[in-house]
């Protein structure tokens, strides 16, 4: 790394928090560092220059994950998105987000990056962050003052942005039990069969009595439609979809592409829940 | 800071500066240049080790991250001058050109194999997905891994020539 910055790990989550919280009040710009698939190449291109790095991998309390009928699904801070994969509950019950992080990069930086580094980053164009929103899941942000509980959309503020202060992480994801079991899908859009970033990503979910609907790399922040009703014209929900994305035209694809791809795969989706 | 870690089967205590990346720590600290670097951020696999038995990305973990773990790379492969069963298979087949991504390649395909002795073409193909080749245009690399996984019985040298 070019930039230089010293390196802290806490191994406990109280540790982690008075480490994140007594440095910011010093003044000095402490970042936190999880799976660091994100992290350590901003920091490389200079978009990122911390004074500390505070690893929150040896923080045992951070790494779990559980599902049960109540809770619904919980995914610590530094699970990571193999350790999703690799889980029958997920696999079974939350089939779209399962299907999304398999599309997450490759084997490698999925051995290493997390679900939750992965909404943190806030990339309009992160997989996780559509089936996510179907779910209707919650974070749990804490911080050395206490914790506080907000939905994904409300997390995700813009581009690379979100609702998290300095002082606090993200200590885990809350995936309501209420959301298991319903059918849907997902479809990336990509340049290449391998590995890619999302020139666009629709995510569906449908029970019986609502379809919901995520949009990905189609607008500064990721688009929720809810409440849509199963056996909609699939025109009407395409025209809802047009008037909630902006997207933009860049080196990847043009807007005008990712407009008719977002319907073309709103139209398979459908197809496949009928 | 100090960090111990084990590297195809040898114990390493060094200092290292906290910024550093296990890359540059295995290369230039501990004079390991097997493993290669590319694009430093996590896209070409050139810097493919396996740490903890997961293939990884050297270029995008810190050292300071490794302290404590058991990390293989390509040196740990060839026993003197007699070449693993992987690089065996990949002289072969032809299925290194000018050998840049090679070490990161059998790390992945190492990797991938242990997960499963068995892999279909497909999931030869996903096992490398990480890993960019822009020398042989992956077949004789694919090829290899067939051989080894007992799914082609041909034995290299270029078989559709
Ligand atoms: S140098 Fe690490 S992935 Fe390219
Ligand atoms: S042999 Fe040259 S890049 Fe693979």
């Amino acid at each position: 790394m070019v930039h230089e910055f010293s390196y802290v790990a806490p191994t406990s989550l109280d540790e982690l928090l008075a480490t994140l919280s007594e440095r910011t009040k010093a003044g000095e710009r402490a970042v936190v560092l999880n799976g660091g698939t994100d992290l350590l190449v901003s920091v490389r291109a200079g978009l990122e220059r911390p004074d500390v790095v505070v690893d929150m991998k040896r923080v045992p309390e951070l790494h779990r994950l559980s599902f049960d009928n109540k809770e619904g699904l919980t995914i610590g801070a530094t699970v990571t998105v193999d350790e999703v994969l690799a889980s029958e509950e997920v696999r079974e019950r939350y089939r779209v987000f399962h299907a999304a992080l398999s599309e997450l990069a490759d084997h490698h930086l999925r051995n290493r990056a997390t679900v939750t580094g992965n909404l943190v980053t806030a990339s309009p164009c992160g997989d996780s962050t559509s089936p996510l929103l179907t779910l209707k899941a919650e974070l749990v942000i804490t911080s050395a003052s206490g914790s506080r509980r907000m939905k994904v959309q409300e997390f995700i503020t813009g581009v690379k942005q979100t609702a998290l202060k300095p002082d606090e992480i993200v200590e885990k994801i809350v995936v309501p039990a209420e959301s298991a079991g319903a059918r849907g899908g997902y479809r990336k859009l990509k340049r290449i069969k391998g590995h890619d970033l999302g020139l666009v990503m629709v995510a569906l979910y449908r029970t019986d009595d609502e379809i919901r609907l995520s949009i990905g790399s189609a607008a500064p922040r990721p688009v929720l439609i809810e409440g849509i009703k199963p056996g909609t014209d699939a025109d009407r929900v395409k025209t809802m979809a047009q008037a909630a994305i902006n997207p933009i035209d860049d080196v990847r694809a043009s807007a005008e592409y990712r407009r008719a791809m977002v319907d073309a795969f709103i139209e398979q989706l459908l197809e496949e829940v009928k | 800071m100090k960090i111990q870690v084990s590297i195809n089967g040898t114990e390493y205590v060094r200092d290292v500066a906290e910024h550093k990346t296990l890359l540059s720590f295995l290369r230039g600290v501990l004079g390991l240049t097997g493993t290669k670097g590319g694009c430093g951020a996590g896209e070409c696999g050139a810097c493919t080790v396996i740490m903890d038995g997961k293939a990884v990305k050297s270029c995008l973990i810190l050292a300071a991250e490794s302290d404590g773990a058991t990390i293989e790379t390509i040196e740990g492969e060839a026993a003197g001058s007699e070449l693993s069963d992987i690089q065996k298979a990949f002289e072969r087949h032809h299925a290194v050109q000018c050998g840049y991504c090679t070490p990161g390649m059998i790390m992945s395909v190492k990797d991938l194999l242990r997960r499963n002795p068995t892999p279909t073409r497909a999931q030869i193909i996903h096992g490398i997905e990480g890993n960019f080749c822009r020398c042989t245009g992956y077949e004789q690399i694919i090829e290899a891994v067939e051989e080894l996984a007992g799914t082609r019985t041909t034995k290299g040298e270029l078989d559709y020539v």
